[in-house]
C-alpha cells in the first residue's frame, strides 16, 4: 500500500479533526449569523447585510495546519513513515479537503443569491467581489486561500519543530524586516500611488494567482524544513 | 544464521555542548534479543533515533538492512521504534493509535494488540493524553509487539508499569519472539529484570560502547568472593578488583575475570564463599570504573526510584 495514502488515512482516523469540527464551525457560524440577522429591526439596515462568518472555517484550517504537524509528525516518525511521505500524505489530504470546502462555498454562494440572501437579503458566502466572477474563478480563489492558510500554519509548525521558538522568532523578525524595507523602498521611490492602484485593480483571479505563488513557496519551504526535522 | 542487519561505524552525535554519541561502532544480527543498557543520558535513545532515521548523526556510517535508513521506505517499513516519550496526536485514543499502526506495518496483528490491551487493562477509548504513565507505556509496548517489525526497539518500555504488567510484557515478548523471531533491542536501566531475556548485551556510557558481548560471557566475566578479610585478600592478590565491601572482619570482593577450576577448588578449601555476580552489578561496576570522575552515585535506578519518579510525573501531568 502506498504509505503517503496511509498518512492521509491516519490523519482521518479521528474524523472529528478534519471533518466534524469544520462542519460544526461552518454550521454554527451560519446559523448564528442568520439568528442575528433575524433579530435586527428592519429600520436598522438598508440594503444588503454582509457577514464575515464565512471566514470562520478558513481560520480553523490555519490551526489545523499547525496541529497536523506538531502532533501527528512525531507519531508518524514512531511508525517509521518517511518525512517525504508524511508531507505528501498530509498536504495531499489537505488539498482534497480544501477543494471540497471551496466547492461547498461556491454552491452555498449560489444558494444564497437564489434565495435572496436566505430570505433576509444577507451575504455570507456570495460576497460581491468574488460572487461576480464565474464559478471556476470562485472555486480557484477559495481553494487557494485555504491552501495558503493551511500551508502557513504547517510551515510555521515545521519551523518550530526544527528550531523551536528561536526559529519562529528569527523568521518572524526577518519577515517584518523585509516588509518594512519594502515599505521604505516604496516611500523612497514615491510609488504609493501605483501600489494603491495595483491593489484596487486586483481581481479574485489575480489575487488568487499571487496567493498560489505564495502557497507554493510555503509548501517548498515546509518540505525543505521538514526534511531535517526531528520528532 | 549470523547475518548483520545493522552496521554502525564510528558514529558520533554532537549537540551544542554535549557529545551524545562518541565514535560508536556495532553490529546487530538477525533474530536476536539485544539489551542496550546504560544510565540515563548515556546515549541510548540518541543511538536508536539515528538507527531509525528519526534523528541525525554528526558523523559516521549507518547501514540498516544494508542501506541508509534516511527517507528509505524499503528500510523504514521494517523498523519500529516507539520512544519512551512518544507523542501521539492530541485527540487520539489507543484504538486510533493501533489503527494507525495497522496502516503501516504489513505484519500487524490486530488480535494480538487487542489481547495485550486486555491483559494490560488499557482503556481503549480513553484519550491518550489522559492515560497514566503506565498505560502510556502499555500503548507503546503493544505497538512494538503487534507491529512484528523485523527490527523492533523498546525504549525503557516498563516505565510506570507495575510488577505484574512488567512480567506480562517480558512473558509476551518471549512468547511472541519464539513464534515470530525478529531482532529486538531492549533499552533499559532495569537490568536485572531483563537480564534473563537478553542474548547479547551492549553497555553504553557517556556516548561510548563499554561492553558489547554475549550475555553469558558477561555473566561469567566476574565473580564475587567473600570470607575472612586476610584470606580473601591473599586469594585475590594480583587480580583486578571491581568492588570491595567489608563488614567487620569479613570482606567481599568482586573480581574481574572468571576463575579457573583450580582457583575455585582453592577458594573452597580456604572456606571462601563464591557467588556469581548479577549482570546489573557488572554493569554498575564497569560503568563506574569507566566514569569514575562522574561522581558519587553511579548506581542504576532501582524499581522504587522509578515508581517515585512516576508519581512525581503523574502529579505534574
Amino acid at each position: 500500500m502506498n504509505r503517503a495514502l496511509g498518512v492521509a488515512k491516519m490523519q482521518l482516523i479521528n474524523k472529528w479533526t478534519f471533518l466534524g469540527i469544520p462542519a460544526i464551525i461552518l454550521g454554527s457560524a451560519f446559523a448564528l449569523t442568520l439568528a442575528i440577522w433575524a433579530m435586527l429591526p428592519a429600520s436598522a439596515v438598508t440594503g444588503i447585510k454582509y457577514s464575515g462568518a464565512g471566514q470562520a472555517v478558513m481560520w480553523y484550517f490555519f490551526a489545523l495546519g499547525i496541529q497536523s504537524l506538531t502532533l501527528t509528525f512525531p507519531f508518524a516518525q514512531g511508525l517509521s513513515v518517511s518525512r517525504r511521505n508524511f508531507f505528501l500524505g498530509t498536504v495531499g489530504l489537505f488539498t482534497v479537503v480544501a477543494a471540497g470546502v471551496a466547492a461547498l462555498y461556491v454552491v452555498l454562494g449560489q444558494l444564497e443569491l437564489r434565495s435572496n440572501g436566505w430570505g433576509m437579503n444577507g451575504r455570507i458566502f456570495a460576497l460581491q467581489w468574488v460572487a461576480d466572477q464565474p464559478w471556476f474563478v470562485q472555486l480557484f480563489f477559495y481553494f487557494v486561500l485555504m491552501m495558503f492558510l493551511f500551508l502557513l500554519g504547517f510551515w510555521g509548525a515545521t519551523l518550530y519543530k526544527r528550531w523551536q521558538a528561536t526559529g519562529l522568532l528569527v523568521s518572524g523578525l526577518s519577515l517584518a524586516l523585509i516588509l518594512v524595507a519594502a515599505f521604505g523602498l516604496i516611500t523612497w521611490q514615491g510609488s504609493w500611488a501605483q501600489v494603491g492602484s495595483w491593489i484596487v485593480s486586483l481581481t479574485p483571479l489575480s489575487l488568487g494567482v499571487v496567493a498560489l505563488g505564495l502557497s507554493a513557496a510555503l509548501g517548498v519551504g515546509a518540505f525543505l524544513t521538514l526534511r531535517r526535522a526531528t520528532p | 544464521m549470523s547475518t548483520a542487519i545493522v552496521e554502525v561505524s564510528n558514529l558520533s552525535r554532537v549537540y551544542r555542548d554535549v557529545t551524545a554519541l562518541d565514535g560508536v561502532s556495532l553490529t546487530l544480527e538477525r533474530d536476536k534479543i539485544y539489551g542496550l543498557l546504560g544510565r540515563n543520558g548515556a546515549g541510548k535513545t540518541t543511538l536508536m533515533s539515528i538507527l531509525t532515521a528519526q534523528g541525525f548523526a554528526s558523523s559516521g556510517e549507518v547501514r540498516v538492512f544494508g542501506e541508509h535508513p534516511y527517507e528509505n521506505e524499503q528500510v523504514l517499513s521494517r523498523l519500529c521504534f516507539i520512544r519512551e516519550s512518544q507523542k501521539y496526536p492530541d485527540d487520539f485514543k489507543p484504538i486510533h493509535a493501533f489503527k494507525a499502526a495497522a496502516l503501516f506495518y504489513q505484519n500487524w496483528d490486530h488480535a494480538l494488540a487487542a489481547q495485550l490491551a486486555q491483559d494490560f487493562a488499557l482503556p481503549m477509548k480513553r484519550r491518550i493524553k489522559k492515560l497514566s504513565r503506565g498505560q502510556l507505556s502499555a500503548v507503546g509496548v503493544i505497538i512494538g509487539l503487534a507491529s512484528r517489525a523485523e527490527l523492533t526497539f523498546f525504549d525503557e518500555p516498563y516505565l510506570g508499569l507495575d510488577a505484574v504488567a512488567r512480567q506480562l510484557f517480558y512473558d509476551r515478548l518471549l512468547a511472541d519472539y519464539a513464534e515470530f523471531p525478529r531482532t529486538i533491542v531492549l533499552s533499559s536501566h532495569l537490568i536485572d529484570e531483563v537480564a534473563n531475556l537478553l542474548e547479547h548485551v551492549i553497555i553504553i556510557d557517556q556516548g561510548r560502547i563499554l561492553v558489547d558481548d554475549d550475555a553469558d560471557n558477561i555473566r561469567g566475566s566476574a565473580v564475587s568472593i567473600a570470607g575472612p578479610a586476610h584470606l580473601v585478600e591473599s586469594f585475590a592478590a594480583g587480580r583486578a578488583v571491581l568492588h570491595r565491601e567489608s563488614i567487620g572482619a569479613l570482606l567481599a570482593l568482586t573480581l574481574d575475570g572468571a576463575l579457573t577450576a583450580a582457583e575455585r577448588r582453592e577458594a573452597q578449601e580456604l572456606g571462601l564463599e563464591l557467588a556469581p555476580v548479577s549482570l546489573q552489578q557488572i554493569v554498575i561496576r564497569k560503568t563506574l570504573d569507566a566514569g569514575a570522575s562522574l561522581g558519587s552515585d553511579g548506581s542504576f535506578e532501582d524499581p522504587t526510584d522509578i515508581e517515585r519518579k512516576e508519581t512525581q510525573m503523574g502529579a505534574s501531568r
